[in-house]
């Protein structure tokens, strides 16, 4: 009897011990902050830097580098792939020779890249329209990021005619999830991008109201300059005349003395300038990924892969003395201006040296900026304009030309116009696009002989995963 | 009568005296180790002694007398006394004991009474297996259980139990050493295991909820022996080299085979006037023929030592030991070392409180080597030289971009050093009779320190002759020549578990066991990095930090894994009726901080039953010692799926470039979308089992057949691109695995002299992604190949990292490859890809054989798989001008010699093809063991020594081509790819064990 009543105390006790541990170490234990910034971060203090952000799409690899090459020049009579022939660099042969299809990857990795960069600015533009904040500040910011959609869903139309046009977060849980995957019209794209570029226009501050640090920012030019030549694709003649002549009369820009100069170290952001992609080499790096390395002089001594390089045909079209062809072409065997030698047995026998970084040659990240609109283009906008409106054609032609060592064009018409563009512009993503705007993309590239099919190559296909997934309703183009 | 009695007591001593004498002897178990404490009883009397420390004894007794032996866990041995004076006996290990006991999670229980699906393995079945980590020793030895081996120096191997559930979730088992739940068992000194306890089937990993769905690996760490102190010392050495190397072509073949490649390309392209254009051509007469596998590898050299001691008095036992290990790996200056201590001491503090710690503390010393140059000595051409006449590391920038891997070798300049203490304070305290509290505090904590030490400027020398110093980041103000990085990491665990166990048995025939508890837990990681730029060259600055520049160059960065908690309840019990009808129930209620508010507890629960047909009386007498049927049923989960919380991207994500000095601005995003609700993974498992005893416990095994469902598999859905979102996670899966593991084991004894036992294991395992249940999950792509090319692809109704490629049909009359038109639209385009089968094995197996005849012992163990498919991602890789194999040339078409089993010689990357793509079956013997135990008559201090040879890998048959067909990796990534693989390697090793 008494060790019964022993035992019961210390099943009593035991059970209170027990009970003790359950509450000591209650339920709230696995209560536990997060240590991460999540999308509770992004409050008005952060405006500016969610507009950086969408500024930083612009430095990867798929949106800017080696895709955008091939998609934009090496399918052009301006570019070969390079590189040696084995070497197709994923798919940059099939480009070279319009042999893609929808699967090329090069293509994917443009439209996905360029979508990625949408919805951060269209994060930025909504987020920054709820901040409370300085408005001003505010307002240049939405201007920022207006201006970058506009870019990317005007390369975006360059490259595959009307898309979706998403300008708000969508939810992949609502039940028409897929509705935002059906194409808008070339049209409809094209109001899209200009309206974002004219309310873009008002709240940008001029390139001189920046502060210094901000150098680099979109600016009220850069958007006029866009919108110009936004314009011009749609043959809105009018409107790129007076966009034009207004950036020429602000006074804000002019041409750089030495043409070489542009792509130089000491060129960039220069007065010639209108909007450029920052590059930075020194670590941390914040570069365009492999811009320089997939473009620099392959071979012993060299410091590249060797792809997108000036074909024959653009070296032998430029005049005698034009200084831009050897601006523009680095040859095998050339002394640079930096003293580099191009290894006199590189595998090609001519290099991009609007990709050459001085300082960074073969770094992954290097401290190239990437020239995206330039006085000169403006120029030549302007002058192309004066033909079509009736104007001056002449003056800011041979602007141009005579930068280039070049005397004053012997006849302006289109077509000198459109040749100067080639030479000037060569390598700057460019060519093939404008080839097919000025409508002779088929003739000029059958006679360099790329099989260039009328009414299908004048855009290229839409990646046919992204096909596969809208369950028929993204739409390809024609041809393919 | 009485008298009668009387005299014959008086005479008794006399007769006694007449017929008895003295016998002695020694007691020591079939290791050669003296077993104290062993009763020696002559038999039908109550005569009897008990062994001392050493394991004699001494007792009268008389000729026609029988002396019997017994102790716990030893089969009793009877001997008849005799006319020898010195009787020596050797107990065996009473495998088939029915007091057997098996570790399972928060307890153990009997073997016989157990209704779940459990292998057990012996620590000295692992520790005959010469390697680091006792999981590769698991390989062949249990049902159910694949091993990917690595031979990599101080490397896992992977381990998978019945089937890949998951591709998004964590896949690899959870391991629980001596109570502490932790994430693998590199730190282990096999020598130190005593059991190792695999549980497969949801009856037993219920207990682990949340965390048993991919299997619980349980080892149980030695305990000290009361009696006399034992002290052991083993040790091995041994060399390893290649099992199968790759027959790579020689410099002149390399140089026809380029020559016409090149060819092939100026015929292909629209210029006729280049078709026979040779200036680009390779010139035949080459000074170099180098061999690149020879240049990066060397002969491997392994040593371990361990020494243990065991001993205790009746209040304390104490187990220590002390392992090394050192590897000099084949690839040169890959090195591994590793010190393991161990303490574990138990306490007899009442007759009601017992107290016990274990201790293990690990120090690794790791100089890795990238194995990417297993592939780059594979692709190098051999007209490379190692080094050219002026000493200068070969370059060949000029025709291909594959570094010189002996350079790559060279300037890779790492060193690791890892610390881990594993500890574990355990108190028993029997509260009344058949009730037992338990408290138990462990904790685990790792310390890594990287030091990354690179020579860029020599690099960039060394990379090509043509490069000189002035043009190294030519006008950066600043170059760094030399950069070193320090990383810190540390990762700490603690857990908590406090648990009543209740045992009792009613009425005699009625036995409960049950066990109640809690458990909390927490974990986490942090790292620190610290990088400097032109630290100098010398050797004894090279690491350090606090030397270099002292400008902005200087990076940090670090990070603190968000905290990871656990809350959990554990409840178990267990009945059974008279040994025969068996029942058990357990269940697991996990709370994790892991997940969101309202979604942070799961419960977990199985139940089971068994029938021992043995214990009936209609099955006595039958050929079956012991036959038992099992079933179980339960629910698991998977709490290690990816996080479901969107982080802000920041940092170079995010940063940008402004102002004229480039300065960077920081920049914020959100670039993905998730799924709030996102929880573990559950994996339901139904499994059914027999085990059996027959032929006078000859023939013993097992047969299971499982089907578990992970019924909310979390993969990712990848949005259409206009979303512009990351992917992200999502329940949306079913991954199904259904299986049959048979395990077969034949023990006997020919004569006193001879005794063998024959083994095998057999398994099968169908996996599948049954169901997916959202639009954009859009079948995956992986097995990246690094050249553009995907081969792997996720889709419903195959398996789990099947292989998706194009199908080479044949060769065309021009020698180009000719694909299978799958869509029929005349070009070979995504449309054309066909499933070809995982690299997961439907089918693999282990084959055991060992003898004992006199003092030797001989034995066998083979691994092998069938069904699966490995790609030859390494030759399916191939750029422009890199070497191919010998085979390649041989079989290659020509203009002079068409070929169908091999295209013309061409140096575009070639589209991912089945014919890139291999069986991945091979049979292996894992290790041949032959020992000799010397007698003991020859014996003065020791009390065992054995000497053996042993061999590892000594033959693979095999169908792959390449240098192993075990390919570890994640499912969508290099699993079952040879890609920077670490090849299989055969070992040969001396050792020796001492016990005294």
């Amino acid at each position: 009897m008494k060790n019964l009543i022993k035992n019961t105390i210390r099943i009593k006790v035991s059970l209170i011990v027990f009970l003790l541990l359950i509450i000591s170490c209650s339920e709230d234990f696995i209560n536990v902050e997060a240590n991460q910034e999540t999308e509770e971060a992004l409050t008005a203090d952060k405006a500016p830097e969610l507009v950086n952000a969408v500024y930083n799409s612009f430095l990867t690899w798929q949106m800017s580098s080696f895709s955008w090459n091939g998609v934009t020049s090496i399918t052009s009579d301006d570019a070969d792939k390079g590189s040696t022939p084995g070497d197709t660099g994923t798919d940059k042969n099939l480009l070279d020779a319009l042999a893609f299809d929808a699967s090329t990857i090069s293509f994917a990795e443009v439209w996905s890249a360029h979508y990625a960069g949408i919805q951060r600015a269209n994060q930025a533009i909504n987020r920054l329209q709820g901040f409370e904040m300085e408005d001003g500040l505010k307002n240049r910011l939405i201007g920022e990021a207006k201006f970058l959609r506009a870019l990317m869903y005007f390369r975006l139309v360059q490259s595959f005619g009307g898309v979706p046009l998403i300008t708000e977060a969508p939810d992949p849980q609502a039940e028409n999830a897929s509705d935002v995957l059906k194409r808008a019209t070339k049209e409809a794209s094209y109001a899209l991008i200009e309206k974002d570029l004219q309310e873009a226009i008002p709240v940008l501050l001029n390139k001189n109201q920046y502060n210094a640090a901000d150098l680099g920012r979109v600016t009220k030019g850069a958007a006029k300059a866009l919108l110009a030549k936004v314009s011009m694709y749609q043959n809105k003649w009018p409107e790129v005349y007076s966009l034009t002549n207004e950036i020429i009369a602000s006074g804000e820009y002019g041409l750089t003395t030495n043409y070489e100069d542009i792509w130089k170290e000491i060129g960039e952001n220069n007065t010639e300038s209108i909007f450029e992609i920052q590059s930075r080499g020194e670590t941390p790096t914040a570069g365009v990924q492999g811009y320089s390395a997939t473009q620099g002089a392959r071979g012993t001594g060299g410091w590249g892969w060797g792809f997108n390089t000036p074909t024959q045909n653009l070296a032998n079209s430029y005049e005698a003395n034009d200084l831009r062809r050897d601006a523009t072409i680095m040859f095998r065997g050339e002394i640079l201006f930096d003293g580099r030698l191009v290894p006199n047995d590189a595998d090609n026998e001519r290099y991009n040296q609007k990709a050459y970084s001085s300082a960074f040659s073969d770094a992954w990240e290097t401290g190239k900026n990437i020239r995206i609109l330039r006085y000169a283009e403006v120029l030549l906008m302007n002058a192309e304009a004066a033909l079509k409106q009736g104007g001056d054609a002449a003056t800011p032609l041979n602007r141009v030309r005579n930068r280039a060592g070049l005397g004053n064009a012997p006849v302006v018409n289109q077509q000198a116009v459109w040749n100067e563009r080639r030479f000037e512009l060569a390598f700057e993503h460019d060519r093939y696009f404008d080839l097919v705007r000025q409508g002779r993309a088929g003739t000029v590239l059958r006679a360099h002989g790329k099989p260039f099919v009328d009414g299908k190559h004048e855009v290229f296909p839409i990646p046919q995963e992204q096909i596969d997934k809208s369950g028929g309703i993204l739409v390809q183009n024609p041809g393919y | 009568m009485k008298t009668k009695i009387i005299y014959a007591l008086l005479f008794l001593p006399f007769l006694i005296f007449a017929q008895e004498r003295t016998v002695s002897g020694k007691v020591t178990s079939s290791d050669g180790v003296p077993i104290p404490s062993v009763n020696v009883l002559i038999k039908n009397t109550a005569r009897g002694v008990v062994t001392d420390f050493d394991g004699n004894f001494s007792i009268a007794a008389s000729q026609n007398e029988v002396l019997v032996f017994s102790y716990i866990g030893m089969k009793p041995k009877e001997i008849v006394v005799g006319t020898a004076n010195i009787i020596n006996v050797v107990l065996e290990d009473s495998a088939e004991s029915l007091e057997e006991v098996v570790v399972i999670g928060y307890g153990t229980q009997k073997k016989a009474i157990l209704t779940s699906s459990v292998s057990s393995i012996k620590g000295e079945e692992l520790s005959k297996e010469p390697v680091t980590n006792a999981a590769q020793a698991l390989q062949g030895k249990a049902a159910g259980i694949q091993i990917i081996a690595s031979d990599a120096p101080g490397s896992a191997s992977t381990v998978i139990i019945r089937g890949l559930g998951t591709i998004q979730g964590g896949r690899d088992p959870l391991y629980v050493v001596d109570g502490i739940l932790t994430n693998n068992i590199n730190n282990i000194n096999t020598s130190d295991i005593l059991t190792m306890n695999v549980l497969k089937d949801a009856a037993s990993l219920a207990i682990y909820g949340n965390r048993g769905a991919n299997g619980v690996i349980i080892i149980t760490t030695k305990k000290g022996r009361s009696g006399k102190m034992q002290i052991s010392f083993d040790s091995y050495t041994g060399i390893k080299d290649i099992l199968s190397t790759v027959k790579m072509a020689d410099a002149a073949s390399y140089v026809i085979y380029s020559n016409e490649a090149i060819q092939r390309d100026l015929r292909r392209d629209d210029d006729p006037s280049n078709d026979n254009n040779t200036s680009g051509f390779f010139p035949s007469n080459q000074q170099y023929n180098t061999n690149w596998l020879d240049a990066i590898t060397r002969i491997g050299r392994v040593t371990n030592h361990n020494l243990s001691l065991s001993g205790g008095s009746d209040n304390i036992t104490a187990f220590f030991s002390v392992g090394y290990n050192n590897e000099e790996g084949i690839l040169k200056d890959n090195d591994f070392d590793r010190l393991t201590l161990r303490s574990n001491v138990d306490y007899k503090i009442s007759d009601k409180l017992n107290f016990g710690h274990n201790v293990s503390v690990q120090l690794a010393n790791v100089t890795p080597k990238g194995y990417s140059a297993f592939t780059n000595a594979y692709k190098q051409a051999p007209i490379v030289p190692v080094r050219d006449e002026q000493g200068r590391f070969g370059s060949s920038t000029a025709f291909n971009n594959v570094g010189n891997p002996v350079k790559d070798l060279h300037f890779q300049d790492e060193k690791q050093k890892y610390f881990k203490i594993q500890a574990s304070f355990k108190a028993d305290y029997k509260i009344i009779e058949p009730l037992t509290f338990t408290s138990r505090f462990s904790v685990e904590t790792e310390n890594g320190r990287m030091y990354n030490f690179q020579d860029r400027l020599g690099s960039f020398l060394a990379n090509d002759p043509g490069n000189i110093e002035d043009n190294f980041e030519k006008d950066n103000e600043n170059p760094a020549k030399t950069r070193l990085s320090v990383t810190h990491t540390n990762n700490y665990r603690w857990f908590l578990d406090n648990y009543v166990t209740y045992n009792k048995t009613f009425l005699e025939d009625h036995t409960i066991n049950a066990t109640l508890g809690i458990t909390a837990e927490e974990n986490r990681s942090e790292f620190l990095t610290g990088t400097r730029n032109n630290v100098p060259l010398n050797s004894n600055l090279k690491y350090n930090l606090s030397i270099g520049d002292e400008d902005n160059t200087q990076l940090s960065g670090g990070s603190i894994s968000v905290m990871d908690r656990l809350y959990s309840y554990i409840a178990r019990v267990n009945y059974d009726f008279q040994d025969k009808y068996l029942f058990n129930a357990s269940f697991r209620r996990d709370g994790s901080s892991k997940f969101q508010q309202g979604n942070k507890f799961g419960n977990f629960f199985a139940v089971s039953a068994g029938w021992v047909l043995t214990e009936e009386t209609f099955m006595q007498d039958g050929i079956f010692n012991k036959l038992k049927l099992r079933a179980s049923y339960g629910e698991l989960g998977n709490q290690n799926v990816p996080f479901n919380i969107v982080t802000a991207t920041t940092g170079s994500g995010g940063f940008y470039p402004f102002g004229p000095n480039q300065d960077l601005q920081q920049g914020i995003t959100i670039t993905g979308t998730v799924e709030e609700d996102l929880t573990w993974e559950t994996t339901n498992e139904i499994n059914l089992g027999v085990e059996y005893t027959l032929l006078d416990n000859k023939l013993s095994g097992e047969i299971d057949y499982y089907k578990r469902v992970n019924s909310n598999a979390v993969l990712e859905i990848k949005l259409p691109d206009v979303f512009g979102f990351d992917p992200y996670n999502s329940h949306v899966g079913e991954v199904t695995n259904q299986g049959v593991e048979v395990l077969l084991n034949w023990t006997d004894k020919i004569n006193d002299h001879l005794k063998y036992y024959i083994g095998g294991n057999f398994s099968y395992n169908k996996n599948e992604l049954t169901k997916v249940t959202n639009p954009f999950f859009n079948e995956q792509r992986g097995g990246n190949i690094d050249n553009g090319q995907y081969t792997k692809k996720i889709a419903v109704g195959q398996p789990l990292g099947s292989f998706f490629l194009y199908e080479v049909i044949g060769i065309d009359d021009r020698g180009e490859f000719v694909y299978d038109d799958v869509n029929d639209n005349g070009i070979t385009d995504e449309g054309d890809r066909k499933f070809f089968g995982s690299y997961i094995p439907k089918y693999y197996f282990g084959f055991n054989f060992g003898l004992e005849y006199n003092n030797f012992d001989f034995s066998v163990d083979t691994y092998g798989n069938f069904g699966n498919k490995v790609y030859n991602g390494k030759k399916a890789q191939r750029f422009s001008n890199e070497n191919i194999e010998q085979s390649t040339f041989n079989n290659r078409w020509t203009s002079g010699g068409p070929s169908n089993t091999g295209p013309i010689a061409f140096n575009d990357v070639p589209l991912s093809s089945d014919y890139y793509l291999e069986s991945g079956d091979f049979f292996r013997i894992n290790n041949i063991t032959l020992g000799y135990t010397l007698p003991e008559n020859v014996l003065k201090l020791f009390s065992k020594i054995r000497v053996y040879a042993s061999a590892k890998n000594p033959l693979i048959i095999k169908s792959f081509s390449g240098y192993t067909p075990e390919l570890s990796g994640a499912p969508l990534g290099t699993a079952g790819i040879e890609l920077n693989a670490y090849p299989t390697l055969q070992s040969y090793f001396i050792g020796i064990n001492t016990s005294f």
